[in-house]
């Protein structure tokens, strides 16, 4: 019992500051917004459901799914490999390394995201080596700005580390050993890479897969700095719902759909980590 | 979402991209919690502490509550005033919304004694009953505003306008540019060269000037036709932007940009050979000022506090900070001449014959103006 009693505060933050907004979240969704007024009436309709089998919020939602996939992919094959060489250097280098993966957390997310408009614009730092190496003509641009690309860029570099962190703990853990004895059999690194490395981080690929996908498909602030505006996620149409058009049940069941439908994705991403820690 | 005392800042010259630049940054981090729960209905207690004077002659006392832009006010009018009424405090939140359903709400959270609105946001308010009408009679200054910008904003105080027309680099177009025509016609030769604003009153407004409406219709016909030369365009533009609009138009990374007057009259100083255009079918343009809150306990210090902002010199801190139009004739003698002379921010008279006021949408206009928008940019 006096167990149960210390987990209460801890229960009682989790209730307050997650689920009473989720359960929120989860009436409005069912409710009416005078847009005049911003009144909402509750009158428990599912209109704002039924409002999502338009094109565009499916269009919307595609879109997401395919530039969640795409970066969570990216961020996969980077983080398996940077984490790879972090795991297989001393422990003083590792710390340095780890700590080089960290630092970009300490500064603001909005910053290090405006700092890559500097970046990919014309006439940026991408730009003119492009031009150094005599990969453009003269007058010609790189035009990396504002496209689904430069965004996939943004969500790939902000969450990274999201990946490369769980994939070393899962790494680090690897007695040197087995590379040796891989070795010793006459495994090539490739095969040692692919045999070995691979399915013992596959835990932390799964984790790390689940950190950065979730996020990267409800990011609303990356497509907005670096798309232009002009590439819409479904985090861009819920935000407006929130902050422009003032309909907050209708933003409320996109949200819900959503939270629905990563959770549905997280249960079988879930069940498949299981299974490879066992395995 | 800001919130701070106020106190003097670096003066010189804002630019509006500058202001919603970081704007935008405060933006993204506004939770929507807060007016998750104002869309309730209920009202917060008043934000206003202390207790106010309202008794004439007496000294005056308590603290109001100032919704705004960041840095969207002289870097000295607030001081001023707090210096003038020693026992009144002025406490500035910023806020980064072009939108007038957070305006409406920002109303009604009863957190706030006056507000920067527009006249659309103005419409709404009232229409959602939540906005206080003033007692002009308590501000004399309102006499000092020119006439058509009083009747245009009748409800508070209006502060400064601005219009939406086209900036552009005449040697990269190539040509010369007049009209909104134009834009469309050279989209393609110009494609990936054109932004803009990433507004929806501003770029649907400009969009049915070039179609030859109102830019405050509501008709279906004409919001769909708006829709089609919106997605036609779309291809061929770099982006909509809401910050640094026309920034591109200085390094020549934009050719053309639907962009404000100030901030193209800003950006031209950086590189004169950016080009200003009042195009010829007229442009959309917006109104704004100060109005008080219907939840306010301290209505007399908020109208003692719109007086004195309008007094010529304290207007003058406000014009010549955030380099705006401005509609209060006699600060003209303390304005920078670069802005009270600039014909891109004061056009002669035939070009405002052309310029349409933003108006209340009504509710169903706000939504079908809201569905268009959102059909455009996921397009």
């Amino acid at each position: 019992m006096a167990h149960h009693g210390l987990a209460l505060p801890t229960v009682l933050v989790t209730a307050v500051c997650f689920l009473a907004p989720l359960a929120l979240i989860f009436v409005y969704s069912f409710g009416t917004d005078n847009l005049v007024t911003l009144n909402v009436d509750f009158g428990w309709t599912t209109s704002n459901y039924t409002a999502f089998a338009q094109s565009l919020y499916l269009d919307t939602l595609l879109r997401s799914v395919a530039l969640s996939l795409g970066t969570t992919a990216a961020c996969g094959v980077l983080g398996l490999t940077l984490a790879y060489f972090i795991s297989r250097q001393g422990p003083r280098t590792q710390r340095l390394l780890l700590a080089a993966v960290i630092i970009p957390f300490w500064t603001s997310f909005i910053v290090r995201t405006y700092s890559w408009v500097d970046v990919l614009q014309n006439d940026g730092p991408l730009d003119n080596l492009a031009h150094t190496l005599g990969l453009l003509g003269p007058r010609a641009h790189l035009d990396l700005l504002y496209t689904p690309f430069s965004i996939g860029i943004g969500i790939v570099y902000s969450y990274l580390p999201l990946m490369i962190l769980p994939i070393y703990v899962s790494l680090e853990r690897i007695d040197p050993a087995i590379y040796n004895a891989g070795a010793d059999l006459g495994a090539t690194p490739w095969r040692q890479f692919r045999r070995l490395v691979l399915p013992l981080a596959r835990p932390g690929l799964i984790a790390g897969s689940i950190i950065v996908g979730v996020p990267a498909m409800g990011e609303y602030v990356i497509p907005e700095i670096l798309g232009g505006g002009k590439t819409l996620m479904v985090g861009n149409i819920i935000a407006n719902q929130f902050q422009e058009t003032g309909n907050y049940p209708l933003g409320s069941a996109l949200a819900v759909v959503l939270i629905v439908a990563l959770m549905i994705v997280l249960f079988f991403m879930r069940r498949f980590q299981i299974s490879a820690e066992v395995t | 979402m800001e919130v701070r005392s106020a106190h003097p800042h670096g003066g010189g010259l804002i630019s509006r991209r500058a202001l919603l630049s970081r704007a935008a940054q405060l933006g993204v981090a506004v939770p929507a919690a807060g007016s998750l729960l104002a869309a309730c209905g209920g009202g917060g207690s008043s934000p206003s502490s202390g207790s106010s004077s309202a008794h004439a002659g007496g000294p005056k006392t308590g603290t109001i509550v100032l919704d705004n832009y960041p840095d969207w006010i002289g870097p000295k009018e607030i001081p001023a005033f707090e210096h003038l009424h020693s026992g009144v405090t002025v406490k500035q939140v910023t806020n980064a919304t072009s939108s007038s359903a957070q305006v409406v709400l920002n109303f009604k959270s009863g957190q706030y004694d006056l507000l920067l609105c527009d006249t659309s946001d103005v419409g709404q308010a009232l229409a959602a009953g939540v906005l206080q009408p003033v007692d002009f009679s308590r501000i004399p200054n309102i006499s000092k505003v020119a006439e058509k910008f009083r009747e245009g904003y009748s409800h508070g105080i209006p502060t400064d306008y601005g219009k939406v027309g086209i900036g552009y680099r005449p040697d990269i177009v190539g040509e010369k540019i007049t009209s909104w025509h134009d834009v469309w016609r050279l989209a393609p030769k110009l494609s990936g060269q054109i932004v803009f604003i990433d507004l929806e009153r501003d770029t649907m407004g400009s969009t049915l000037k070039y179609l030859g409406y109102s830019s405050n219709t509501t008709s279906p016909t004409a919001l769909d036709k708006c829709k089609q030369a919106l997605i036609q365009i779309k291809p061929h533009l770099k982006a909509f932007l809401n910050t640094n609009v026309g920034q591109g138009l200085v390094d020549g990374s934009t050719a053309i940009a639907m962009d404000w007057d100030y901030d193209v009259a800003v950006n031209q100083r950086s590189n004169p050979k950016i080009e200003w255009v009042a195009p010829e079918e007229g442009m959309h343009a917006y109104l704004e000022g100060f109005s008080a809150a219907k939840s306010t306990k301290h209505l007399d210090l908020v109208e003692e506090f719109m007086n004195f902002m309008l007094e010529p010199k304290q207007y003058a801190d406000f014009v010549n900070s955030t380099g705006t139009a401005y509609v209060v004739p006699s600060a003209a003698p303390f304005i920078k001449h670069s802005i009270s002379h600039n014909s891109i921010l004061e056009p002669d008279e035939a070009v405002l014959r052309k310029v349409e006021f933003d108006r209340y949408l009504g509710a169903k206009g706000v939504v079908l103006w809201a569905n268009v928008w959102q059909d455009v940019k996921a397009a």
